[in-house]
């Protein structure tokens, strides 16, 4: 099968998106990026919030890009690092915010934490798993259940998770079954302090995919939401179609450290600085502005607006309670 | 080392009462000292310490209720200084049936892996403990069921046990005669006149009990086992109702005594009775049984040799007693009633009453029972033998 | 009673469970490695293939994790999978998936979603297949909640509890014994019925010792009743049937009957089942024990290949005789 290369979205394809489109894609990343943002000061400067937190600083546009493109009955899977896949795929931020302070009003009731916030059935947030690769397999059994409903699965994991069994058991089984399922690998380039390129000995995820597992691979620039966007479109309907499971590999950057407290100090400061300048949010903006679709006044009066979304959500969580302990009892059989 | 037990003062009782610990644990006690005080239903006892020595553990506090046979002291030849107890090996089954039963398990010798005691030591032990007898009088019985231990034993309780003991082991059988009691009505109108106190018939029938005993003492015995013991004195047991139930106290050596001393005597005892007054002393050493009651025999008591039992003011005319156990036999006597009879080809009324009595086949013959019977009767008929010595 | 019975084996009784189940139910289907064309390495699942096609009898590649991964998903989707692991030796590989996920997801989505997967698996203990292909060690699951596991001794129980798993919203890990599956034959009824979890069967009734017995050993526990009832002693067999739910009221009650108690499995007795349900038996029924809880299971070492010493290493009815005689202060072993 073979490798497509997308390429970054001229100025022109923009006009093929549509207004409503790009704005909401806009509002949804600024979303994710000021929720990471009060989490992050929930933790180290305030100190409200206890447990890990995998913060999504610069993968904005591979969630909102992705979640954009698929219809609300398709069904996603996540992982640790999942702020971001949540508030994309429509989740309420105060449930995901009262969530991290393990409310009863969070997505998981409390139990489930910043790993697991990504879990509300009701808006096709499936599942989300706290160990990395094995929403793999997972996935490949919720694709197995949506062959020919028109409904796909769709399943996000970093670099890290190409290494694993269950990675490499649940690609040849997807490809086997030929489940409707698009597997989206977020190349973050690291994996806690593992640089991609060290440990993945094969010449590129999508080589590896493309030959291991005979799929059809797109490789996509993970910053650039709108080619996410287009490619993500393209290649879910390919797997509505029949084709089987594809795969998507959108190269990005982890701005941040691996979790919340980590200082990223094995990497280069330059590196970062370089990445800083292919942020998502900057280029959406940067566009939007160049193609007047919004003024500076209406991107701030938006910006506000988001972060006072973000401040009720926060009280909300607030002022949420606890469940029980004796209820918790009651959710192990059924 | 020696245990001191609760006394059973009846093969089929299972529980008394501390009254009072006369002595307390540390004391140093005789031999033959009294050391407790008991009460069964209706009759106190002191218990006496069987040696010289200390009380190192009194096992339940005044006022407890305690299973017969249970242990209730632990008396030491020397004095215990102090020091730890070794620890006793059991198994959790057998602390808890021992806790149950009031086992003192470090009496008992474990045959389990380093002397471990196993629920089968402790219940051979519980077997051992169950016939520990007061004195030589009180005799030993065969299997009995145990049955559960009751907080309140009211005489109720205890007749209705007996009935059952009596009814499972005696293979007993009965013979009624009726008995004309015209003479003996007119001797005891003369008699009362003539003293001016009140005869009880069961008076006259003790009597005449006593001596047909004399003449028939096969049926003056008591059976343990295969042992039978034909006693040389004849007391004989007395029915009495009391507003708690029956009781039979003893009337010693009946054959000796004038109706007038039995009749005396009976009155006593039935006041001493309702008083709750009666000793252990009063109630045992029986050979024989009069009923004056019912078919419920008599009550707790041993010693007995015979147990006469009449139930003839209750207006029952004939009924047929249980046997007092250990005792041979026991004479029901019912009420007097006027009957007609065939007498020189005539029908007359008559006072007549029912004579049933009641005897352990296992020791006595229908014949031997009849002729004692008989004799019974000729006694009543021919009342001034009675007076007669 | 007059009911219809039907003679089935261990492993057809199984069968009909599932055949049942997937004829009323679209929703159930069964994955696992050569379960479809060859009829299943025990030949368990043959017939199926032919009756219910691809679509529904899923032959896999060797990937366990991506097999139990694969029964998750279609569960959480509201499918009924029923997914094989070949031999109990190949259930680490997919224990990730079970024990993270499929026992964890019902309780982190606080109980919005639901795993009704059926995981059958079956150990070989006793046909020489070395350390690698004999093992049996369902306490390891016993220490994870959310799993029910169940393990049945009889075709009755073998179709019971196949029917309850299936029908249920639960993860269930259904161990079967390869040396059952032809060898033993029982009476079930003809009318469909199921086995709840967590109610243990008095296999027999005794009165001076209970014997706890899982799986084969249920079996070598009824021959060693049979041999001490000529020694006058009576023996009371309990199947607990399942180890999670575990049935402790019903194996105390006995124990309180009989003051004694031999626990009797094929896994190791070190970490073992026989040790919770020690443990258990103890903490409720501590003043009726005559005797310490002897455990009859196996030594602690792996399975050894060659025949005889398998023969050796496995628990036996001989082994359940001395336990019971020990435990009854009988002479010497």
């Amino acid at each position: 099968m073979s490798i497509i290369e997308v390429s970054s979205t001229g100025l022109g394809e923009f006009k093929d998106i549509g207004r409503d489109k790009l704005l909401r894609m806009f509002r949804d990343m600024l979303r994710i990026r000021f929720f990471e943002e009060r989490v992050e000061e929930l933790f180290l400067v305030r100190g409200l919030l206890v447990g890990p937190a995998h913060l999504y600083f610069g993968q904005e546009a591979i969630a909102v890009g992705v979640c954009s493109s698929i219809n609300p009955d398709d069904v996603v899977l996540s992982n640790h690092r999942g702020h971001g896949h949540a508030l994309a795929k429509g989740i309420p931020a105060k449930y995901v915010m009262a969530e991290l302070f393990g409310k009863a009003t969070g997505t998981c009731k409390g139990l489930g934490g910043s790993m697991h916030v990504c879990m509300y059935p009701k808006l096709g947030a499936l599942y989300s798993s706290a160990i990395v690769g094995s929403n793999i397999p997972i996935a490949v059994g919720v694709g197995f259940a949506l062959r020919n409903t028109g409904r796909i699965a769709v399943c996000f994991f970093g670099d890290g998770a190409v290494n694993t069994g269950a990675f490499h058991e649940g690609l040849n089984m997807a490809s086997y079954l030929k489940v409707p399922v698009l597997f989206i690998c977020e190349n973050n380039q690291y994996a806690i302090s593992m640089k991609a390129s060290r440990g993945i000995a094969a010449r590129s995820i999508a080589e590896r995919v493309s030959y291991g597992y005979n799929m059809l691979c797109y490789v996509v620039d993970g910053n650039d939401v709108l080619s996410v966007y287009k490619a993500s479109l393209e290649a879910s309907s390919r797997v509505r179609g029949g084709l089987g499971p594809v795969f998507l590999e959108c190269r990005t950057y982890r701005l941040k450290g691996h979790g919340v407290y980590d200082k990223a100090e094995y990497r280069d400061k330059s590196e970062c600085i370089e990445w800083y300048e292919k942020d998502p949010i900057a280029l959406l903006k940067n566009k939007l502005l160049q193609l007047n679709i919004l003024s500076p006044r209406e991107i701030s009066d938006l910006e506000d607006e988001v972060k006072r979304e973000i401040d009720e959500a926060e009280l909300f969580a607030q002022n949420s309670q606890i469940l029980e302990f004796r209820e918790l009892y009651s959710f192990v059989y059924g | 080392m020696t245990n001191i037990y609760m006394p059973r003062f009846d093969p089929a009782m299972e529980t008394a009462r501390i009254i009072e610990w006369i002595r307390k644990e540390g004391d140093r006690v005789r031999k033959g000292e009294p050391i407790v005080k008991v009460e069964g239903e209706k009759t106190t006892f002191e218990v006496e310490s069987p040696i010289d020595g200390v009380i190192t553990k009194i096992m339940y506090p005044e006022n407890s209720e305690v299973k017969a046979g249970s242990i209730i002291a632990i008396i030491s030849e020397q004095a215990v200084e102090g020091g730890e107890k070794p620890r006793v090996k059991a198994t959790p089954i057998a602390k808890r049936i021992a806790e149950e039963h009031g086992i003192n398990l470090s009496m008992v010798k474990g045959s389990g892996p380093d002397g471990r005691i196993t629920k089968d030591d402790v219940i051979r032990e519980i077997e051992k403990a169950k016939f520990k007898p007061i004195e030589a009088a009180t005799v030993k019985i065969g299997e009995a069921k145990v049955l559960r231990r009751l907080r309140l034993s009211g005489l109720r309780k205890t007749i209705s046990e007996r009935l059952t003991y009596s009814h499972k082991t005696i293979p007993s059988a009965s013979i009624a005669v009726d008995v004309d009691f015209e003479e003996l009505i007119k001797l005891r109108e003369m008699m009362e006149k003539s003293i001016n106190i009140d005869i009880s018939l069961t008076a006259f029938i003790v009597k005449a009990v006593a001596k047909a005993l004399r003449k028939h003492i096969m049926l003056n015995s008591s059976i343990e086992g295969d042992e039978v013991t034909v006693y040389d004195s004849i007391n004989i047991n007395v029915a009495i109702h009391t507003e708690d139930g029956l009781v039979a106290p003893v009337i010693f050596n009946a054959e000796a005594k004038s109706i007038e001393e039995i009749s005396k005597e009976i009155k006593t005892l039935t006041e001493k009775a309702e008083r709750r007054q009666l000793t252990l002393e009063m109630l045992t050493g029986g050979t024989f049984t009069v009923t004056n009651l019912g078919p419920y025999g008599v009550d707790t008591f041993t010693g007995g040799t015979f147990t006469v039992t009449n139930l003839g003011p209750y207006g029952v005319d004939t009924f047929t007693p249980i046997i007092n156990p250990p005792q041979t036999a026991i004479l029901g006597v019912g009420s007097v009633k006027n009957k007609v009879v065939v007498e020189d080809n005539d029908l007359v009324l008559k006072p007549m009453t029912t004579l049933t009595l009641v005897f352990n086949h296992q020791v006595i013959d229908g014949v031997p029972a009849a002729k004692f019977l008989d004799e019974v009767k000729k006694n009543l008929e021919n009342p001034l033998i009675l007076i007669l010595k | 009673m007059g009911e219809l019975m039907r003679v089935l084996t261990y492993a057809e009784a199984i069968r009909e469970a599932i055949r049942e189940e997937m004829r009323v139910n679209p929703k159930v289907f069964i994955a696992g490695e050569d379960i479809g064309i060859y009829g299943g390495a025990q030949k368990v699942t043959k017939g199926l293939y032919e009756e219910f096609g691809a679509e529904r009898v899923i032959d896999t590649p060797i990937s366990e994790a991506a097999i139990v991964g694969l029964g998750i998903g279609a569960a959480l989707m509201g499918m009924k999978p029923i997914v094989e692991i070949m031999y109990m030796d190949f259930l680490p590989i997919a224990l990730e998936q079970i024990i993270n996920h499929a026992a964890k997801i019902r309780f982190m989505s606080g109980g919005e979603l639901k795993v009704p997967l059926t995981i059958r698996t079956q150990y070989s203990l006793g046909r020489a297949h070395g350390a690698q292909h004999s093992q049996f060690f369902p306490s390891i699951l016993l220490n994870i909640p959310g799993i029910i596991i169940a393990l049945p001794s009889t075709p009755y129980d073998a179709y019971g509890l196949m029917k309850t798993a299936i029908k249920g919203e639960n993860p269930v890990i259904y161990v079967e014994c390869c040396l059952l599956y032809h060898r033993v034959k029982g009476e079930i009824p003809d009318q469909e019925y199921t086995v709840p979890f967590g109610k243990a069967d008095v296999k027999r009734v005794g009165d001076d010792v209970t014997i706890v017995a899982i799986s084969r050993m249920v079996h070598e526990a009824l021959e060693a009743a049979k041999k001490l009832e000529e020694e006058n002693i009576s023996v009371e067999v309990v199947d607990p049937r399942t180890i999670q739910p575990l049935d402790i009221k019903t194996i105390t009650e006995s124990v309180k009957k009989t003051n004694r108690v031999v626990i009797a499995s094929d896994d190791c007795v070190f970490g073992g089942i026989g040790a919770e349900i020690a443990a258990s038996i103890q903490e409720h029924a501590f003043s009726y024990l005559d005797a310490e809880i002897i455990r009859v299971g196996a030594p602690n070492i792996p399975v050894p290949f060659s025949p005889q010493l398998e023969k050796n290493y496995m628990p036996s009815r001989e082994d359940i005789v001395k336990a019971v005689r020990r435990v009854m202060y009988l002479e010497g072993d």
